[in-house]
């Protein structure tokens, strides 16, 4: 366990100040549209309850918790971006007061693995569509799993849990992946990213268009 | 006094139940321990009770919704005893109906534990009491805290840019195609405002010498006193006290089985 954490410092001893002051500012501002979401969902949920289907309220937008994740690790593209700004986005909302309270923490940061984990298996090195929509999926099986221990899923009838998994990877795959992927590139469209790796990595197209 | 507690040890207080009541299900364990949070909250703080109850009631609704989900598709393993009524082609179950109030009450419960937490907490002091007791790191602690800080701001920022945009003669959006549109408009440049904004802080807190080493003076101090620890024995003992009570009683339920 202390060589894990030695080796986690060692990681973010290789990150720049500001990208980690960016990673925990990405954190902060998606807690706040996570907290938003969570009465949105709740809206949802009162609006299916009378069909036996209040769960899927949550199921339906369950990508967007994971959005942070790949917002980070796409733009700055280095290990941990996904999982660290995954916690810190579960941890600002405790702070923030959410009613989910500190067992948020363990799920931002099962969540944030999942994501860490599809980009592990490029060796943290390919960014494409594809390797994003996959750590959005791959976020919502880890969370899936999660979730059946801790929200008594086991007492439910296999048929629906299994509906509720592929809505909930569909979710992960759209409204992190690809979702995801657009709010960084519209960000890097307005020029600030620049001192960034996915600004970086613009540029350098740029450079090479023109020459 | 709650709010004196350390809050790290709050956090770790909060988890081990809230961790734990996922393997019960039955309906006394969660619903005695609901009792036995609620009270302590009322006991060790003066939150007024008009104000949890505002904040608590909207989550009863949502229990009720998971509750009659599972009730509706219960699992076979769940599902035993008599069938007690029919509902359009559901039968539902003696069996079904303990699992779905189960699963209910566990969820106020959790809602219990955390909103003890949260309304209980400064958040700079947690944060300061990661750093200090969790050693998370004093980069990550600052960093978060700064961006914290800037949340206020943003209904500045936000109010700046609807002006502008008004200057300019954008309307207010209509049907949802014109307010996705006008969402994007809004979150692109906030998100970018905020992007910039942490360049410069992090270029302000290394030119005024953080290195983010741990080896650092404080000057909060955040400690773990004898207070602390009774705080969290007291939590966790009357968890088990509950559990071993409901053995007892004969309700115990773990994952289904009977104790």
């Amino acid at each position: 366990m202390s060589n894990r954490l030695t080796e986690f410092k060692e990681m973010l001893n290789s990150w720049k100040l500001k990208e980690i002051v960016l990673m925990s500012l990405l954190g902060v501002v998606f807690a706040v549209i996570y907290l938003m979401f969570y009465f949105f969902g709740m809206g949802l949920t009162n609006v299916l309850t009378p069909f036996g289907l209040a769960p899927f309220g949550y199921e339906i937008i369950f990508g967007i918790w994971f959005i942070v994740s790949i917002v980070a690790a796409y733009i700055i593209r280095k290990p941990g971006a996904a999982l660290v700004s995954e916690t810190i986005a579960a941890t600002v909302q405790v702070l923030l007061g959410s009613p989910a309270g500190p067992r948020l923490i363990i799920s931002g940061i099962i969540q944030g693995l999942g994501a860490e984990v599809a980009f592990a298996a490029t060796r943290w090195k390919n960014y494409t569509l594809s390797v994003l929509v996959l750590a959005g999926v791959s976020a919502a099986v880890f969370s899936f799993v999660w979730g059946w221990f801790i929200s008594g899923f086991a007492a439910l009838s296999p048929g629906l849990v299994v509906a509720m998994f592929i809505v909930r990877c569909l979710s992960g795959a759209l409204l992190a992946g690809l979702l995801g992927k657009y709010v960084s590139d519209q960000l890097a469209n307005t020029g600030v990213l620049r001192g960034y790796a996915l600004g970086k990595e613009r540029q350098n197209k740029r450079e090479k268009k023109s020459a | 006094m709650l709010s004196s507690v350390n809050p790290s040890v709050k956090a770790m207080t909060i988890l081990i139940p809230g961790v734990l009541l996922a393997f019960m299900f039955d309906i006394f364990t969660p619903l005695a321990y609901l009792i036995f949070t609620v009270a302590m909250t009322f006991i060790l703080s003066d939150i007024p009770v008009k104000r949890y109850l505002a904040i608590f009631s909207p989550f009863i609704i949502v229990a009720l919704g998971f509750s009659w989900m599972t009730m509706l598709y219960t699992s076979d393993r769940f599902a035993g005893g008599e069938i007690v009524f029919s509902f359009l082609w559901f039968d539902i179950t003696e069996g079904a109906i303990i699992t779905a109030v189960s699963l209910g009450i566990r969820s106020l419960c959790i809602v219990a534990l955390s909103l003890m937490f949260v309304l209980t907490t400064d958040s700079t002091k947690f944060m300061l009491s990661l750093m200090q007791q969790a050693k998370l790191p004093p980069k990550l602690t600052f960093g978060i805290l700064a961006g914290y800080r800037f949340l206020p701001t943003f209904r500045h920022e936000f109010e700046v840019l609807r002006q502008a945009h008004r200057i300019r003669g954008v309307g207010r959006a209509k049907g949802i195609r014109g307010r996705i549109r006008q969402f994007r408009r809004y979150s692109i440049p906030l998100m970018a405002n905020a992007i910039r904004k942490a360049e410069r802080v992090a270029i302000a807190m290394e030119s005024k010498g953080f290195t983010g080493s741990t080896g650092r003076t404080h000057y909060h101090e955040m400690k773990v006193g004898r207070k602390d620890w009774m705080f969290f024995s007291a939590f966790v003992t009357a968890f088990f006290a509950v559990v071993f009570a409901s053995y007892l009683f004969g309700y115990l339920n773990i994952f289904g089985y009977q104790f």
